[in-house]
């Protein structure tokens, strides 16, 4: 018996060390799970009453537009006197990726102003827009912090949560964190976060934060990375990035000072005061994917309505106190935007569009957001100066171009910025004309199509516009390449396949892929369909490569046949008699000097008004056309029809055999009147 | 006097010696001809045989002269520049050469006679010449502190709600610069004057002298040069706006006169400041005139005239010691 109960004990100790040490192994096995797979996993019990709302509230559609990944529903309020946001967000994922996950990357945006962020490193090297850093200041701080993550049915993760910097390894960065779960979360289910986070704006950098009075809401919440081509990609934030986020719903609560005016993403749902001086307003969003706001006690409110092709869109205008003059400028030019991309590209289906005239001095001005954009201004502009339509315009824009067609804005910058600026050069010209959309002020003008080359060629061989946009040499050459190089190369593009057929493989593209991700070769190969061309010769040399292209009239030169001949008679008469019975031998000479190979047409015109029309394949270094006629040449020009925008030098296109120097003394004579009052300027004050 | 008399009769000095005029607008065109000679070949080298320079004839394309500009062929814009400066600079040396001709000229009540004008500007070049380089390092000093008073001022209203604050403040700045430093013109103008038409070697005396009457005549000297240069403001903007308005953007004749006309013009109202120092100098700064009594006038009594003698004969005399000037 004795031993009986001896050997029972044993046995029970036995038992129970063993499910013990069972238990301690899955304790530590579960964080370092192995590779997720398809193995099914039985559904947590909160996953059944999980799901993404189909809410159309904010769309002109009865049914919603995109496939929805995410529900953000965020409760915030925000401390105007320390420019601070304490939220709390609950997201709800669907995982569509056909793989269970068992860890999930966010954007931590605001985490990227400080001193030893990978932003603030990029910007000290490749130059800025905004902020130089060249001496730290407090106020450039911003932060983002997660005081705790809980994912449901698994609890409080907060302690799982790890900084990553997927880009450089850079330790200091924390712009990217990684949350990995107790149980990986099968696909096809959802799973939802309950986070409470911190965010302290800085003041205005890179289109967010704060100045004065004013705040800017953007990149500002916990924003999950977007599973795309079999993997997360979720990139740290760089001086030169933009963002890329999954479509979804969007739920949230605005606590602000009473005295705030407010604009944001989406449709108002409600606006109530509470007791302690602050008011609470509810926004909401569908099939968008990201959500901004602004707060300004001083803003001016206008608002009407634009009768879209699939209803009617609340247009909201804030506007500064000093530039309330020009809200009809504003009005005016998102109007006549609308009705162009709605009629080339296709309709625009939200129901808002919020326009912010931010604070002056900020740097806040000329960002897009869902259904929410930034303009510019400065209260003395004169209508010739158009900088207010180009900005509106161009984020506008973007509500097509990283709006709807949701491209990577960390690896395809140009997909975003160089396709809406190609739109934005059309859409100008087709409403403040070709040769004056930027200026017509004074007599002195200048072009959108002008701008972007110009802003193309003072970077051109640089980057080629298929980089990620952190991994362009500087900061110029980014904006070089994914502005004004990808404007110019369409423009480009378009000479070649003809306008109308541009425009269409324009809308065949936007209406396919519209709230989708498309990648570089989905926008290429649009255009090769639509065109029914192979154009992988251009996209070789244009998207892929960096060569530049540079055709010049190397030279033009005529003499008599018979040179040789002696003369006679009267020099007088036999010249009249030889300007029309002469005839002359003529060369044209025409050189590639760019690596950029190219057809183009030459077009050599003689002294007798006749025009000779030419076609050259660029294969070779250089080409020769001769002539026998009876006249000399009197010019040649190069692209006669102007269909080529990537050309680096226009001037050499063309030669003019007779000088003609009206130009230089045109503007010698500006020159010079402009150092003769500097000279009085001088005596004026000086004895 | 008033502000009206003394705009008038500067006026009138410059009236009267137009020609002045005419030699310093020849001066400043042909100074700027050199001085723009290098843009001018450059543009000629580029532009002359190219179709796109059709572009910045019919109208001005930002665009294509931005392109222009940027062209390694068409060098750094300080090789343009640079000589233009260097012109100009000489042009306000040429300026202070002649400027105790001019002043010369505008005291005095009939034409002067070349020579004289010369003279006076080789006479007092090295006066003038040291008056620059007082008023210069006062110019200077002042103009400095201002603009960085002005400048602390502007930032410090960025931070105001008010976008137009700092504006406001910038303009109301430039006003308060604008008005010192044209007291400090209108002091160094009448000193230089006062060097010229008292003949001061000693020009601390003459600036001395016309820091008294600049300040205490302030704000008549002050109202007549401010009146003045509204006046040469108002030609500016009037001659810009006639060239935009008339002038179409082929004629480069039209710009040419146009522009020489309005340049003509804006030499005047610097010469009229100058002419309203030499009228206040003559009036108030003139060294005072003994105080001499009227002369009672004396009757004329005929007197019988004596008969006058007979001329004495030729003698040798013996020679006549000279005569001594009394020192003084």
């Amino acid at each position: 018996m004795k031993i009986r109960w001896r050997m029972i004990a044993v046995l029970v100790i036995c038992a129970i060390s063993l499910i013990a040490l069972t238990l301690r192994k899955n304790a530590t096995a579960a964080p370092q799970s192995p590779a997720p797979s398809n193995a099914t996993v039985p559904l947590l019990p909160a996953d059944q009453f999980l799901s993404i709302p189909d809410t159309t509230l904010a769309i002109n559609s009865t049914t919603p537009l995109s496939q929805r990944i995410v529900h953000y529903a965020i409760d915030a309020k925000y401390d105007a006197s320390k420019h601070t946001v304490d939220a709390t967000e609950v997201l709800t994922y669907h995982n569509l990726t056909g793989q269970s996950l068992d860890h999930f990357p966010f954007h931590l945006y605001q985490n990227a102003f400080q001193p030893n962020a990978t932003f603030v490193r990029d910007a000290k090297l490749m130059g800025t827009r905004d902020t130089g850093y060249e001496k730290w200041e407090a106020k450039y701080y911003g932060s983002e912090n997660i005081k705790s993550i809980e994912v449901v049915g698994q609890g409080d993760l907060t302690r799982n949560l790890q900084f990553v910097a997927p880009d450089d390894n850079n330790k200091d960065d924390k712009t990217v964190v990684d949350l990995r779960l107790a149980r990986p979360i099968p696909a096809g289910t959802f799973v939802q976060f309950k986070i409470a986070f911190q965010t302290n704006f800085p003041e205005t950098q890179a289109r967010s934060g704060w100045k004065r009075d004013f705040v800017l809401g953007g990149q500002w919440f916990p924003k999950v990375g977007v599973w795309w081509h079999g993997a997360w990609n979720c990139h740290q934030y760089h001086n030169t990035t933009e963002f890329f986020a999954d479509f979804g719903v969007y739920d949230v609560k605005l606590t602000i000072p009473q005295n705030e005016v407010v604009g944001a993403s989406g449709v108002e749902v409600s606006n109530v005061n509470n007791s302690d001086g602050t008011k609470t307003v509810t926004y909401h969003g569908d099939d968008i994917h990201d959500f901004a706001w602004t707060v300004s006690p001083r803003y001016r409110v206008h608002e009407s309505t634009y009768q879209a092709q699939m209803g009617p869109i609340q247009l909201r205008f804030l506007m500064q106190p000093a530039h309330w003059d020009q809200v009809e400028r504003h009005e005016r030019i998102t109007r006549e935007t609308l009705d162009r991309f709605e009629k080339w590209y296709g309709p625009y289906p939200y129901k808002t569009l919020t326009v912010v005239d931010p604070e002056p001095g900020s740097a806040a001005g000329g960002m897009e957001y869902p259904t929410f954009i930034t303009g510019e201004t400065e209260w003395w502009l004169p209508d010739g100066l158009h900088d207010v339509e180009g900005v509106v315009e161009h984020e506008f824009g973007h509500q097509y171009w990283y709006g709807m067609v949701a491209t990577n804005e960390f690896e395809d910058a140009w997909m975003d910025e160089g396709i809406n600026s190609y739109t934005e050069v059309k859409v100008l010209d087709s409403i403040l004309g070709q040769n004056t959309s930027v200026r017509n002020f004074a007599g002195a003008t200048y072009g959108e199509r002008g701008e972007q080359r110009d802003f193309y060629i003072g970077a051109a061989d640089l980057d080629p516009m298929a980089k990620n946009a952190f991994g362009y040499v500087n900061s110029f050459s980014y904006g070089s390449v994914t502005y004004g190089k990808t404007a110019s190369v369409l423009l480009t593009l378009e000479g070649i396949i003809g306008e109308e057929t541009m425009t269409r493989a324009m809308q065949t593209y936007f209406m396919k892929y519209r709230f989708t991700h498309p990648a570089k070769e989905d926008f290429l190969k649009t255009i090769e369909e639509v065109s029914g061309k192979d154009l992988r010769w251009y996209f070789n040399q244009a998207v892929y490569g960096t060569q530049v292209l540079d055709y010049e009239v190397l030279g033009a030169n005529s003499y008599p046949t018979n040179w040789f001949e002696e003369k006679k008679d009267d020099p007088k008469k036999e010249k009249s008699a030889k300007d029309k019975s002469t005839v002359y031998q003529s060369y044209v000479t025409v050189h590639r000097k760019g690596d950029f190979v190219m057809p183009i047409d030459v077009e050599v015109k003689f002294d007798n008004d006749e025009k000779v029309r030419e076609h050259w394949d660029g294969q070779s270094r250089w080409t020769r056309f001769s002539y026998v006629k009876k006249a000399k040449v009197a010019s040649v020009e190069i692209d006669p029809d102007h269909i080529i925008h990537i050309d680096r030098d226009n001037f050499n296109d063309s030669l003019v055999v007779d000088p003609n120097p009206k130009a230089t003394h045109k503007l010698s004579t500006y020159w010079l009147f402009v150092t003769q009052w500097m000279s009085q300027a001088m005596a004026w004050w000086a004895v | 006097m008033t502000n009206k008399g003394l705009l008038s009769s500067g006026l009138a000095r410059v009236a009267h010696n137009k020609r002045y005029i005419f030699w310093f607008w020849l001066l400043n065109l042909t100074l700027a001809e050199f001085g723009t000679a290098a843009f001018r070949r450059s543009a000629h080298a580029i532009l002359d045989h190219r179709l796109l320079a059709e572009r910045l004839v019919k109208g001005f394309d930002w665009g294509i002269f931005g392109n222009l500009l940027a062209k390694p062929e068409f060098g750094s814009m300080n090789s343009k520049t640079t000589p233009a400066l260097y012109f100009g600079f000489t042009f306000l040396l040429a300026t202070a050469l002649f400027l105790p001709g001019i002043f010369a000229g505008y005291a005095s009540n009939y034409r002067l006679p070349r020579e004289e004008f010369f003279r006076a500007c080789g006479r007092n070049l090295w006066r003038f010449i040291r008056i620059m380089i007082v008023a210069g390092i006062l110019m200077g000093i002042i103009a400095g502190l201002l603009f960085n008073a002005n400048g602390a001022i502007v930032k410090k209203a960025d931070d105001s709600t008010n976008e137009k604050l700092s504006f406001e403040l910038q303009m109301i700045g430039l006003g308060v610069i604008f008005l010192v430093m044209t007291i400090l013109r209108i002091w160094f103008d009448l000193a230089e004057v006062d060097t010229v038409l008292n003949d001061q070697s000693a020009v601390r005396k003459s600036i001395a002298a016309a820091f008294h009457h600049t300040f205490r005549s302030l704000a008549r000297l002050l109202g007549s040069y401010v009146v003045v240069t509204i006046v040469a403001a108002l030609l500016l903007v009037g001659g810009l706006w006639i060239w935009m308005k008339f002038v179409s953007p082929e004629s480069v004749y039209g710009a040419f006169v146009v522009a020489q006309i309005t340049l003509l013009l804006l030499l005047i109202p610097r010469f009229w400041q100058r002419g309203i120092a030499v009228s206040y100098w003559q009036m108030r700064m003139l060294a005072p005139v003994i105080a001499v009594p009227p002369v009672e006038p004396i009757p004329v009594l005929s007197v019988a005239t004596p008969p006058v003698p007979e001329p004495a004969p030729v003698v040798s005399s013996p020679s006549i010691p000279p005569t001594e000037t009394p020192q003084s």
